[in-house]
């Protein structure tokens, strides 16, 4: 049994980090790009013990902070699943902070800059860690709050216009995440997950509740950005600043993903055909239209940003499937998209930093290719994961998700997404042939400044190769993940401990009370 | 919950998208509180029993009849509150630099990233 305090590195270090880093005087810059790298670190290190804890055999880190147990007090959870996210948050946080240090942005050098990029990695990861809704709602308003100033300070004009849009869409979702809330806890009286789930199978028709779960699907469905809801992403993610706009389009997106497979696998598991159904045609509709968007436009962040709908709408698929072997692919998936949408993010920023002008306009990047020729190495291996073929991850990410449809015979829903997959190979084959096969704009190309580093993108492409040639760890992570996932009872004993039976009894915030008749109001409104 | 709250909490929230889905920046900006602040009142109102005393300080007095209230939907709107205040005065700062950049504050009008 490991000590259970490591669970905090990933989470409180950066809040610290943040603290010390506004302290600091405004000259100290690099001194702030280290410490943010170090905190970084640190994190990968803590959640990484952690996920080598629960893959050996412990079935669940548990931490009761300050000492108050579940389900009275907010605990932090690290089991596969939060365990394998907080790992591959951290990961390319780390990455996108090592990106961040090599870039020629004007923004990365504001004094608030990397304190804001480290409290987006303590909302991610405590979101993914923690045990409690509302403790989920409060990391996930950090997350946005901080994504959204970061993106608002971009060097892009445009930045404040997609920061608005995405922070007012934003805030709807925390509106309906508070009321989920509000109803969940009107119905049942806790807002612990494991005592939840424990409460919610006792007795899992109660109307208000219901209520509550269409609210929280929905709030998850925008933090995803799946098909129908993700009308603010191509804009937020295209003006981010490089380093930011990677964090976004691969790990925050999965914060969704994450709440949706907590939702159907441990909240709401008796509803999980209801909520299933609806993922999976979201998700094709997403990975058909993510993928038509992208082909469509004529800026290559903007198309990467598109086909993270279409990536995220096999995950979403995959997730409504439900079945082991799919809840596996949605796991595996999610950590090979995360990897290579960052890694392709990172590199059209570095070719946008060599262009004439700062912009990755298909018109303006059209043969800058040339003076990145390693670059153009990079993107291809990168390319080769998002579209799905060997050596890369992809491939795996893509058989896995394949593996999970045909076990529930989704055949229609594999022919979606199989067309979906096709537009990416014509998008990705596009960038690539017109970055750097095509002769440069005029004929001449720009004079050579220096640009971004690679060293980010290459460490990223290179995990993305080597989870492809040796996916055997991943996959099994990925399975052992679904396999604890579908079996809720063992969470909640984990969580609970010995107090799993007074969750159904003795106190006086008890379901009884709640739900009793005679009570004038009976707690639903 | 009783049907006045109800009633105003529905309205309150009403109001708010009504006033969202304005083109000026500044009401879809206050229609944006109105619908936090709809919110946060159904979230004082959906404790898990229902009480009568304030918790902790009248404790002693509690009886079946007389019960105290439930502390721990006050304590989550609190912090609902303080995150919200963040996000409005966030969003009125936005909201600043939009109209000043763009010389306008019709929402309509800002759409510079649409290719």
């Amino acid at each position: 049994m490991m000590n259970p305090h490591l669970l905090l590195l990933p989470v409180l270090l950066p809040v610290v980090a943040a603290a010390v880093m506004l302290l600091l005087p405004q000259r100290f810059a690099g001194v702030r790009a280290w410490l943010a790298l170090l905190t970084a670190t640190a994190g990968l290190v803590g959640a990484s013990l952690v996920l080598v804890a629960v893959a050996q055999g412990d079935r669940a880190v548990v931490l009761q902070v300050g000492g108050w147990v579940a389900p009275y007090g907010i605990c932090l959870v690290g089991d596969v699943l939060g365990a394998t996210m907080a790992v591959m948050c951290q990961f390319v946080v780390g990455c996108g902070v090592l990106y961040a240090m090599g870039c020629v942005d004007k923004c990365v050098k504001y004094p608030a800059f990397y304190p804001l990029l480290m409290t987006l990695s303590a909302g991610l990861s405590g979101a993914m860690l923690t045990g409690d809704l509302f403790n989920f709602f409060v990391f996930a308003e950090l997350l946005v709050i901080s994504g959204t100033v970061l993106t608002a300070m971009s060097d892009h004009r445009n930045g404040i216009e997609a920061a608005y849009k995405y922070f007012y869409v934003s805030l709807i979702a925390a509106f309906l995440l508070l009321v989920a809330n509000g109803c969940l806890y009107a119905a049942y009286g806790t807002l612990n997950m494991a005592d939840l789930s424990v409460r919610i199978a006792a007795e899992p028709d109660v109307a208000v509740a219901l209520i509550g779960m269409v609210m929280l699907i929905a709030a998850l469905c925008i933090k995803a950005a799946a098909a129908g809801f993700h009308f603010w992403q191509p804009d937020f993610h295209t003006t981010a600043p490089t380093p930011i706009s990677a964090l976004l389009s691969s790990v925050v997106v999965k914060l969704g993903i994450y709440g949706l497979l907590r939702s159907t696998t441990l909240l709401f598991p008796h509803r999980a055909d209801e909520i299933g159904t609806v993922l999976v045609v979201l998700g094709c509709a997403g990975a058909v239209f993510g993928g038509l968007g992208a082909a469509g436009t004529h800026d290559l962040k903007r198309m990467l940003a598109y086909s993270t709908i279409a990536q995220l709408g096999f995950i979403l698929a995959a997730i409504g499937w439900g079945s082991p072997v799919a809840i596996a692919a949605a796991i595996v998936f999610s950590v090979n998209h995360a990897l290579a949408k960052a890694a392709m993010l990172m590199l059209a920023g570095s070719i946008a930093s060599v262009a004439s002008i700062k912009s990755a306009s298909f018109s303006v990047v059209k043969g800058v290719g040339k003076r990145r020729p390693f670059a153009g190495v990079l993107f291809l291996f990168g390319g080769l994961a998002l579209i799905g073929l060997p050596p890369t991850n992809g491939f795996i990410s893509k058989l896995s998700v394949l593996r999970g449809g045909v076990s529930v015979d989704a055949w229609i829903a594999l022919v979606l997404l199989g067309l979906g997959g096709l537009i990416t190979l014509t998008y990705v084959a596009r960038a690539l042939q017109s970055v750097w096969w095509s002769p440069p704009v005029g004929g001449e190309l720009p004079p050579p400044k220096r640009g971004d580093s690679l060293l980010a993108p290459a460490i990223l492409v290179m995990g993305c190769v080597v989870l492809g040639v040796w996916a055997e760890p991943l996959v099994q992570l990925g399975d052992a993940a679904s396999a604890w996932l579908l079996e809720p009872s063992a969470y909640q004993a984990e969580v609970l401990g010995a107090h799993a039976d007074s969750a159904t009894g003795s106190l006086v915030l008890d379901a009884q009370t709640t739900l009793d008749p005679t009570n004038p109001k009976g707690g639903q409104p | 919950m009783n049907l006045l709250i109800a009633i105003v909490l529905g309205g309150m929230f009403g109001v708010g998208v009504f006033q969202v889905l304005r083109r000026n920046v500044i009401r879809s900006a206050i229609g944006l509180m109105l619908m936090g602040n709809a919110v946060n009142l159904l979230l004082i109102h959906c404790g898990a029993y229902d009480g009568v005393i304030a918790p902790y300080t009248t404790m002693a007095e509690a009886t079946p009849e007389l019960q105290v209230a439930d502390p721990l939907p006050q304590a989550l709107v609190l912090t609902a509150i303080v995150i919200g205040l963040g996000g409005f005065a966030f969003v009125l700062g936005m909201v600043v630099v939009l109209t000043s950049r763009y010389r306008t504050g019709d929402t309509a009008e800002l759409n510079e990233l649409k290719h």
